[in-house]
């Protein structure tokens, strides 16, 4: 698969503020690519680099073999991207119909504006004004516009925030069709569940460096790091009569860390049936998504604080 | 291309007509207005305090400018204003529909809504028995009401390009628009000489003397008052293309 997106030792500051430093990915066509970031970690403004809204300082960008900071080539671009910004805007007294033919008007190719109705789920709603809608109806309209020119690249600035929890699965199952049809997906998002259930890779910013890219298995060794193994030990059983060594977690349970989960369960297990006692609340867990997150955010704002005080 | 422009002036009407604060304060106030005045004025007789015409031929030519004023002046620097703060503009940037393009559909719109207003006072003016102006000027009237919009248009989105918030927009509009209206003779003809001396130079007076040239007094092309205007015009286009900006949040 060729890129979609090539970004590399991209840098952008406001003033004296470092917004992004020396940031570089790429965007496999046909993906769906999330970058991830507590706010105002950079992921927004890197975005609005990638679809021309603002100049950067450094690097290259491309952007299906386009660079977004030429504006000469900018109505070729915008041809073949679609975006959904962070605010909704849409103009209050169209109706849902009138604005998808609207800016349909304005591609060469857009898709049926029926279909992209049904697709975001507006269906019978077509004649309603815009501003009679709920906030989420508004979000999918917004959605419905940046798909009607039918792009290649779809650009999604945090596309659920504000979602309840199933408009934010039928978001996410629109998002897969999407990029089922052959449209690749960029997204901002801090919700580590949207990542998780949605990108097929992920890239995590924080204070405006990526910390870390891969898919949301193996991101930040996930898929290579110890696994651990808590349950609750026996009554009467310290810590130190356990047959491998484990830490007390404080809330009643023990936590054992394994490099051979396999193994390490066969002691625990042949340790316990032997005694004929259980290992109440047994469970085998790799660190989640969130945990690799929070560390390395974590890690990247200590440095800094570091960085700042040392200046 | 042409196909374009309508595309953009046909989605602009449906907006205006929709939203009852844009068709009530442009559309439906000036010819109140002059119904109004036409009801208190109705069977004046000429006189010089007027500029030797009756007061409603006078009336009809300064609220026709008005119209001018509210559709084009007002109604951009306040759409473009809000658009911008609601994203709106940013969204159509992001589209492949070219800036000039977005543009010349909205100033479209605004032309074709004062030339209809215009047309509706000159109407209600000719109920109240105010002859409609002779063929001669009918090219004059044109001209100066192409002219007039044209630069409330650049001034407008001048306007809009030095507000930086939306909520203060309509305050800000009408705070410059409401004295000026005034003093330029729009609502009264002015007799004192200081004030005409200093509106003469700004955009309204030399717009409202045009267009009583033309429609009412019968002089045709005011050349003076409408190279006074052009050149606010152009001032509006220069600070209108250099400072305009279509992100809500500016870099």
């Amino acid at each position: 698969m060729c890129a979609a997106v090539t970004v590399e030792g991209l840098r952008k500051s406001y003033g004296a503020v470092l917004a992004v430093r020396d940031v570089s990915f790429t965007v496999a066509s046909g993906e769906i690519f999330a970058l991830l970031g507590p706010n105002g970690a950079g992921k927004s403004t890197t975005l609005e680099i990638l679809e021309g809204f603002r100049r950067r300082d450094a690097g290259s960008v491309d952007v299906l073999g386009i660079d977004p900071g030429d504006r000469s080539r900018g109505r070729e671009l915008r041809e073949r991207i679609g975006l959904v910004l962070q605010d909704i805007a849409v103009e209050p007294y169209l109706t849902v119909r009138e604005t998808l033919a609207r800016n349909a008007g304005y591609y060469r190719a857009p898709r049926d504006v029926d279909e992209v109705i049904g697709l975001v789920d507006l269906a019978g709603l077509e004649r309603r004004k815009v501003r009679t809608l709920s906030g989420g109806q508004k979000r999918r309209l917004d959605l419905a516009l940046g798909m009607i020119g039918n792009p290649s690249l779809l650009f999604l600035d945090e596309p659920t925030t504000g979602f309840d929890p199933n408009a934010r699965r039928s978001a996410w199952e629109l998002i897969r069709r999407l990029r089922d049809t052959g449209t690749t997906v960029v997204l901002t998002t801090h919700y580590m569940e949207e990542a998780q259930q949605l990108a097929d890779r992920v890239a995590i910013i924080a204070d405006g460096r990526l910390v870390s890219e891969g898919t949301t298995a193996s991101l930040g060794g996930r898929d290579t790091e110890r696994a651990r193994i808590r349950f609750a030990p026996p009554p009467d059983i310290s810590v130190g009569e356990l047959p491998v060594p484990a830490r007390p977690d404080g809330d009643g349970l023990v936590t054992v860390e394994s490099a051979e989960p396999t193994m390490t369960l066969h002691q625990l297990t042949e340790w316990a049936l032997r005694r004929d006692c259980t290992l109440d609340q047994l469970v085998v867990e790799r660190p989640s998504l969130e945990d690799v997150y929070l560390r390395l955010t974590r890690d990247d704002a200590a440095e800094s604080t570091l960085e700042g005080s040392l200046r | 291309m042409s196909a374009m422009v309508w595309h953009q002036v046909r989605y602009e009407q449906l907006s205006f007509w929709r939203n009852p604060q844009s068709a009530f304060f442009t559309f439906v106030m000036p010819v109140l207005v002059i119904t109004i005045f036409g009801a208190l004025f109705n069977g004046g007789s000429a006189s010089s305090y007027f500029y030797g015409v009756s007061p409603l031929r006078y009336y009809v030519a300064t609220i026709a400018a008005l119209s001018v004023l509210g559709s084009c002046y007002s109604q951009l620097a306040i759409v473009l204003a809000t658009r911008r703060q609601n994203g709106i503009l940013k969204r159509v940037r992001a589209t492949p529909l070219p800036t000039w393009m977005y543009f010349v559909g909205l100033l479209a719109h605004c032309v074709l809504v004062s030339v209809v207003v215009a047309g509706l006072i000159v109407l209600v003016g000719r109920l109240y028995g105010v002859p409609v102006p002779d063929r001669s000027q009918w090219l004059p009237i044109v001209v100066t009401l192409l002219l007039g919009a044209a630069s409330f248009c650049a001034i407008g989105v001048a306007v809009a390009a030095l507000i930086r918030n939306a909520e203060a927009a309509p305050a800000v509009v009408q705070f410059v628009l409401f004295p000026l209206v005034f003093l330029s003779g729009t609502y009264m003809p002015i007799q004192s000489d200081t004030v005409n001396v200093v509106t003469g130079a700004l955009p309204v007076r030399p717009f409202n003397d045009a267009l009583l040239g033309a429609m009412a007094q019968g002089t045709g092309f005011a050349w003076d008052s409408l190279g006074v205007l052009a050149l606010w015009g152009v001032l509006g286009a220069i600070v209108a293309i250099r400072r305009f900006r279509w992100d809500p949040r500016p870099e």
